[in-house]
């Protein structure tokens, strides 16, 4: 009982509770709390494999000693889907590990060797850190995580943004290091991988994906107002991410990929963005990378410039309501297999 | 001065001799800004080899090195890394992005800019 109890919770968390949760409208309004919720979410949907594989066997005896094949046959398919689940998840999570470290390790490196910062007198006054410039007309931003990471701007992006706009991309992207959102995309990436194709579903990473971004406009904006980050937003996503469809992309993509590091799973065939076309392109819903990537891109761009208009959205009352949430859900697995262990002991209790 | 500097510095002087140098070269080239020890430019340079961006050819009794792209190759190798989507287009944990990803066909047209040289930036 305990197995099959597990098995429909695990099944609820995966199937049921993403499709809701991401379409909710308040994590905007506590995303680092609404963060640990998906978290707790995943990590409570593996307890539950993880205690189907536990409790299965005992109770596969039992099934058996009292002679209902069914159900017993029910016990197997569980535990050995469990059992795969487990395997799959640390491969996964060793692989993406181990890809994302020797990808930034080469990109440091050259991104370290190609280093324009001394060329730039727009920089802000202090300049922090592990800050480079790379030479070239497109803007953009970006950070790279690790031990010793480096926040990366192009020669386009400071042509385009003032001062303010750099510090607050700056401060935008320092704080993805600080806080480390490296290693929880990696893990909600591990997870997914793991997942088998058919079952797969990107509405955890994508959601994830953006209340990270949430988490480090927050702190960009306590640090440098929201005026700055916000027109610093509209500038950048402008000039990279125009909405709306493009005549033969897919097309371009493919002819873009390089040799170099990161293509390795280029044996895939092609068309993987196409073929996942059709999700609505609401909040949270937003469609894979490839073929839509701008108009997900899009999406989540509006969300947080429209975050950013007025006075902070961040409410207490959610921060503590989702944390609450996140925990009582981890401890519900523990329950479910103590409540039946306890009742038998305690009904063995001489008194 | 920090060894990530001098690489650069080193790579610089590569780039901008346009043949292959060897270490007493590099060093000479170096040395008329500060002083610098002739062991530390080749340890500096065994390790660029090492790491696969400059090449190490063997001529008469030296070695000679010399980079192994030339620096507009290693922008466009290095952008086209940054920014091209991941091919199952699962988004790759590795790199954060300031926003999404960038259009693709304006992606292509800035590699093809930057390979064919300096872009009047």
């Amino acid at each position: 009982m305990t197995a099959l109890l597990l098995g429909a919770l695990g099944l609820t968390l995966s199937l049921v509770v993403p499709g809701s949760l991401a379409a909710a409208r308040w994590p905007a309004r506590a995303p680092a709390a609404a963060v640990a919720l998906w978290q707790s979410i995943t990590l409570t949907g593996i307890l539950c494999a993880l205690g189907v594989v536990l409790a299965g066997p005992q109770e596969l005896v039992e099934e058996l000693g009292s002679g209902k094949p069914a159900g017993a046959a029910a016990l197997v398919a569980a535990l050995v889907v469990a059992a795969l689940i487990i395997v799959r998840l640390l491969v996964s999570l060793a692989g993406v590990t181990y890809r994302s470290r020797t990808r930034r390790a080469r990109h440091r490196l050259l991104v370290d060797l190609l280093d324009d910062a001394e060329r730039h007198g727009e920089l802000p006054a202090e300049v922090p850190e592990g800050l480079r410039v790379l030479d070239g007309p497109l803007p953009f931003a970006y950070c790279l995580p690790g031990r010793s990471p480096r926040v990366v701007l192009s020669g386009g992006a400071l042509r385009v943004l003032d001062r303010a706009q750099v510090a607050a991309v700056i401060a935008h992207e320092q704080a993805h290091l600080r806080h480390r959102h490296d290693l929880v995309m990696e893990s909600f990436t591990a997870f997914h991988r793991a997942v088998p194709r058919p079952l797969r579903s990107r509405v955890p990473l994508d959601a994830v994906h953006l209340l990270l971004e949430m988490v480090a406009d927050d702190a960009a904006r306590r640090r440098c107002g929201a005026a700055p980050l916000r027109s610093a937003l509209a500038v950048l996503g402008d000039a990279v991410g125009p909405d709306g469809p493009r005549p033969g992309d897919s097309g371009s993509r493919d002819a873009a990929r390089p040799g170099g590091p990161g293509s390795r799973d280029a044996a895939q065939p092609g068309g993987a963005g196409a073929r996942r076309r059709g999700g609505p392109g609401e909040a949270g819903v937003r469609d894979p990378g490839g073929a839509e990537d701008g108009g997900g891109a899009g999406a989540e761009r509006r969300q947080r410039i429209d975050r950013l208009d007025g006075p902070d959205p961040r409410s207490s009352m959610w921060t503590v309501a989702a944390t609450l949430m996140a925990v009582g859900l981890l401890v519900l697995p523990t329950v479910i297999v103590v409540v039946p262990w306890l009742d038998r002991a305690l009904s063995a209790w001489p008194l | 001065m920090a060894l990530g500097d001098l690489e650069r510095e080193v790579m610089q002087q590569l780039w901008d001799a346009g043949e292959p140098l060897t270490v007493r070269q590099v060093h000479d080239r170096l040395s008329r800004e500060r002083d610098l020890a002739y062991t530390t430019v080749m340890t500096v340079l065994d390790r660029l080899a090492k790491k696969k961006v400059v090449t190490q050819q063997k001529t008469d009794r030296a070695y000679r090195y010399a980079p192994a792209q030339s620096r507009e190759e290693m922008t466009a190798a290095l952008m086209l890394d940054a920014l091209s989507a991941a091919p199952d287009g699962v988004r790759d944990a590795a790199l954060a992005h300031f926003v999404g990803r960038i259009d693709p066909s304006a992606l292509t047209a800035a590699i093809e800019a930057a390979r064919r040289g300096p872009a009047g930036s």
